[in-house]
């Protein structure tokens, strides 16, 4: 598969056919595909943005980028920055476990640095560069910790996965040979209550450059 | 990677070999689909409205102020949508048994008056989107009268206690009569007359969410007169029934969708009320309804492990042999009664003189329910306490008294095959069980002490029915059609492997279609342990019955294809089938600051043959760490001034984390009883029956301490050792 282009079943929903300056959706398909250097930026609304219009909620236009895509996009500023990543972009593979920092399975990359999604306001994201799991993996291909997920069964239920699976890109970047001590401390925000916890810290060393594939 | 030790078989083609998730790929790309991932068509969002009482009886409520904000739909409330949701409340807490919930005298419906628990659901709102109508929860006028609480299962049966129902607090049985749950074999009395010495010790176990990391959630969708529900289920065959049941509808008429869900661990079988609620409002309004639960909302309006207090009274001989064990046992179902509020593991024990009475009881708390191995990891660690004290008493090794006392086959009772005997030594050798354990408890010097615990089991591993069907193609494509949803546990791939090895094929031939009930045929549900072994089975007999059709027929031609099917009522000749297991724990424990440090953890299982050994091992590396949650750290705090829960959500749960964990060394003793999917037992609840009872004991064996109620907090911890 291809993270680094939209869900078409979720973009066919996510653009309304109304929205100003809406590109169709090949020419979306084909920019969202294309590299991330070459970041374009796209404007649309959703049907739920559309529908809210009518609660006069607060709105301000933000510019965020996200997995190397720019989005212009008018946001309610009571919208988390998870609600504009799944509901708004359509980005699902962000999840919100608890919606109050308590359990990490929101954790996306905000210039670099894991956040709990679920406690950023989408507002606060203008100018921001986001990274979240679709934004992984390129062309199909599995970044070396997401094969280390898979070989070692990392994910349970696969609800923390995306969470543990950022927090573990951030610690990698900035440390390429974690320890399991190491790889604990930087993932103990992210609860797993299938509790594999094992696993998850064996890929995440497994995944290091000292690591045992 | 860490891989489990096996001893006893070789892999067979495809099972027995470490085998990546058939869709591991879709869970670390972020494309596996779970419930609130789904977007339809014109869909609008519901939210709950709770009760702030722990009883109360609602005067009116008054809706106007809530259908006027801009983009509500529509309200419901008890007034408007009397549904009963049959499996909430099953006298006897028997939920898979029709007949007995038409006879259910205390019915649950989806928003009840009097509302009997903080988080009882009181209305549901719909609207265009979740923030209005979170906002307009806040516009329900609801005038309660508040009623007088009672929290605590020993106070709710006295005589002047606050009646939850009018018939009083003792949950009925499956005929409505409000007598205990007692089992009784031999003579107590005449085994207490018999014994040298007579223990009695009472201990009390908190509540303990199942606290899955998917909030409950359902997308209720109507075409004509039949419903769609994407919803978390682990037992998409029961849920359609029980809803389609509940709406006056045929099975038929109802469609489940569970494809990817966020765990359950015993909390999502059946129907759930936010299934009845989503699609009560979808179709009064039209439109596809997202209910979605707040993490609050799913502390409270769903379930954990009950809370029991369990007083025993073992009569044992000079020779250590226990000749009389006695429980009465007090387990808090909440207002409702989901489940039996079971406390099991005196059955471990050959002791022939033994009584159990157990009373089940509405409380004013959350409502009880299934939690992996429901009855089990509390009851374990009470009779295992009290186990442990006596065999130090008497200067017993633990180990000893377990081999000297344990049950074993009898004439009357034979196994399928019968390994505790083998996990117990494999385990105490393993883990250097002499060397960790203190002869004298709390012997060691200073304030960090160590100590050793350990505790064994045997759990339910026998057959029943589930179906299979499974299609071959003329290019040799094999698809395998099963009612599974994939809670964690791995169940698609399972299945697959199982298909392929039965039908002598690479399991890269097998394509597993899953997790839709206009799809597949009935399946158990992942709940039970039941899914490898029953569903398991079925798929073995799928694949025989297609390799007759293929040794007949010869393989299809063209466009034609052949199917196997199978629904097996497979029996085990009248023998007991169990698995077995034992863990050992060293702990430190700082008696400065009441906390506890695992410091190394053994598991030997036997359960068969094990089909996929990675995710078998994590289902008991992962049972065993909520088991040490569970003994260490959680429980739902009620305030008993106002009844008002104090520690919902993984915060104040104070839920293990990475830094909390240790690894946990898993070997499982390989075996083939001739039974099950190629000699397959259960795994998956049986890794967290052992760890609260050997976490227990190998902290009464580094402080000398017994501590008498589960969690062990730093608090309790503390004032033990300061008394």
């Amino acid at each position: 598969m291809n993270s680094d282009s939209f869900d078409p079943e979720a973009e066919k929903q996510a653009v309304a056919p109304d929205a100003p300056e809406s590109p169709s959706r090949r020419e979306f398909l084909e920019t969202t595909g294309a590299t991330v250097a070459a970041s374009t930026v796209v404007s649309f609304a959703t049907p739920a943005m559309a529908q809210s219009a009518d609660t006069a909620a607060p709105r301000t236009a933000i510019s965020v980028s996200v997995n190397g895509v720019r989005h212009e996009v008018e946001v309610e500023d009571r919208w988390t920055l998870a609600e504009l990543l799944r509901d708004a972009i359509g980005l699902t593979g962000t999840k919100i476990g608890c919606d109050r920092s308590e359990c990490g399975a929101c954790t996306v990359l905000m210039n670099g640095a894991p956040v709990y999604s679920c406690s950023q306001l989408a507002v606060w994201a203008d100018g921001a560069e986001i990274r979240t799991v679709e934004g992984l993996a390129r062309n199909g291909e599995l970044t070396p910790l997401q094969q280390a997920f898979v070989d070692n069964n990392a994910p349970q239920c696969g609800f923390c996965t995306s969470g543990q699976l950022m927090s573990a890109t951030a610690l990698l970047a900035a440390n390429p040979s974690p320890t399991a001590d190491e790889a604990r401390a930087a993932l103990v925000g992210n609860l797993c209550r299938c509790s594999n916890y094992n696993a998850i810290v064996e890929a995440v060393v497994a995944a290091g450059e000292g690591g045992v594939a | 990677m860490t891989q489990p030790t096996r001893i006893g078989l070789e892999p067979l083609e495809t099972i027995g070999n470490d085998t990546p998730r058939i869709d591991a790929v879709e869970r670390v790309t972020g494309a596996a689909q779970f419930t609130r991932d789904v977007k339809l068509p014109g869909m609008v969002y519901a939210r709950v409205l709770r009760s702030p009482h722990p009883h109360a009886r609602i005067v009116s409520i008054d809706v106007s102020a809530a259908l006027a904000l801009p983009g509500v739909l529509d309200v419901i409330t008890h007034e408007t949508s009397p549904i009963v949701w049959g499996s909430g409340c099953v006298s006897g807490g028997r939920q898979y048994n029709d007949p007995i919930k038409d006879a259910t005298i205390h019915r649950r419906y989806i928003f009840n008056n009097p509302v009997r628990c903080v988080g009882d659901s009181v209305a549901a709102v719909a609207a265009t989107d979740r923030n209005i109508a979170e906002a307009a929860l806040d516009l329900i006028e609801v005038e309660y009268e508040e009623l007088p609480f009672v929290l605590e299962p020993e106070e709710a049966l006295a005589d002047d206690a606050p009646r939850i129902w009018p018939e009083g607090n003792m949950c009925p049985d499956t005929r409505n009569q409000f007598e205990p749950m007692t089992s009784r074999i031999g003579d107590v009395e005449a085994g207490f007359a018999e014994a040298d010495r007579i223990f009695e010790q009472r201990y009390e176990t908190g509540f303990v969410h199942n606290a899955q990391m998917e909030p409950r959630c359902a997308l209720a969708t109507w075409e004509g007169d039949k419903l769609t529900l994407y919803t978390p289920s682990q037992g998409i065959s029961n849920c359609r029934h029980d809803t389609a049941r509940d709406l006056g509808l045929q099975d038929h008429q109802v469609r489940i969708i569970a494809q990817y869900m966020g765990g359950g661990f015993g909390n999502k079988n059946q129907n759930q009320d936010a299934d009845l609620v989503a699609a009560e409002l979808s179709r009064r309004i039209g439109r596809p309804v997202m209910l979605e639960y707040t993490r609050r909302d799913d502390w409270l309006g769903v379930h954990g492990r009950w809370p029991t207090v369990q007083e025993y009274r073992v009569g044992v001989k000079d020779d250590g042999t226990v000749t009389a064990m006695q429980l009465r046992g007090y387990s808090g179902m909440g207002p409702y009664r989901k489940n039996s509020g079971g406390i099991s593991g005196m059955d471990y024990y050959a002791c022939p003189n033994r009584l159990r009475e157990i009373y089940p009881v509405y409380t004013n708390r959350t409502t009880s329910g299934n939690f992996r191995a429901p009855s089990d990891p509390h009851g374990v660690y009470g009779v295992e306490s009290i186990m442990d004290d006596i065999a130090y008493e008497m200067g017993i090794d633990p180990v000893d008294f377990a081999l000297r006392n344990m049950r074993r086959p009898t004439e009357e009772m034979q196994f399928t095959n019968y390994l505790l005997e083998e996990v117990i030594t494999t385990g105490a050798e393993q883990f250097d069980w002499q060397a960790r354990r203190r002869v004298q408890p709390g012997s060691d010097e200073g304030p960090l002490k160590s100590g050793a615990g350990f505790s064994f089991m045997m759990f339910r591993a026998g057959l029943g029915t589930s179906s299979a069907v499974v299609r071959v193609d003329s290019q040799g494509q094999y698809i395998l059609y099963v009612g599974v949803t994939d809670i964690g546990p791995g169940a698609k791939t399972t299945m697959g492997m199982i298909a392929a090895e039965a039908l002598g094929v690479p399991l890269s031939r097998v394509e597993v279609v899953w997790g839709d009930t206009d799809r597949t045929p009935y399946s158990v549900g992942e709940s039970g342990s039941r899914t490898t072994i029953m569903t398991g089975y079925a798929v073995v007999q799928a694949a025989e019955n297609l390799k007759r059709q293929i040794a007949d027929r010869g393989m299809p031609d063209g466009a034609d294809v052949l199917i196997g099917t199978a629904t097996p009522v497979p029996t085990t000749d009248g023998l007991i089938r169990q698995c077995f297991a034992a863990h050992f724990v060293e702990v430190e424990v700082d008696m400065r600051m009441g906390t506890t440090r695992v410091l190394k953890y053994t598991a030997v299982h036997e359960s068969g043959r094990i089909i996929n050994p990675t995710t078998a091992r994590d289902q008991i590396r992962g049972a065993a760490i909520q088991g040490i949650g569970q003994a260490l750290h959680e429980d739902l705090l009620y305030d008993p001034r106002n009844g008002q829960p104090l520690s919902p959500g993984y915060y104040r749960g104070r839920h293990l984390t990475h830094q909390d964990i240790p690894d946990i060394d898993v070997t499982f003793i390989e075996t083939d009883d001739g039974y099950g999917p190629f000699g397959a037992k259960t795994a998956g609840e049986s890794g967290i029956i052992l760890a609260p009872a050997a976490v227990a004991n190998a902290v009464a064996n580094a402080t000398g301490r017994r501590m008498r109620s589960l969690p062990i907090t730093r608090d309790k911890l503390l004032q033990e050792v300061s008394a």
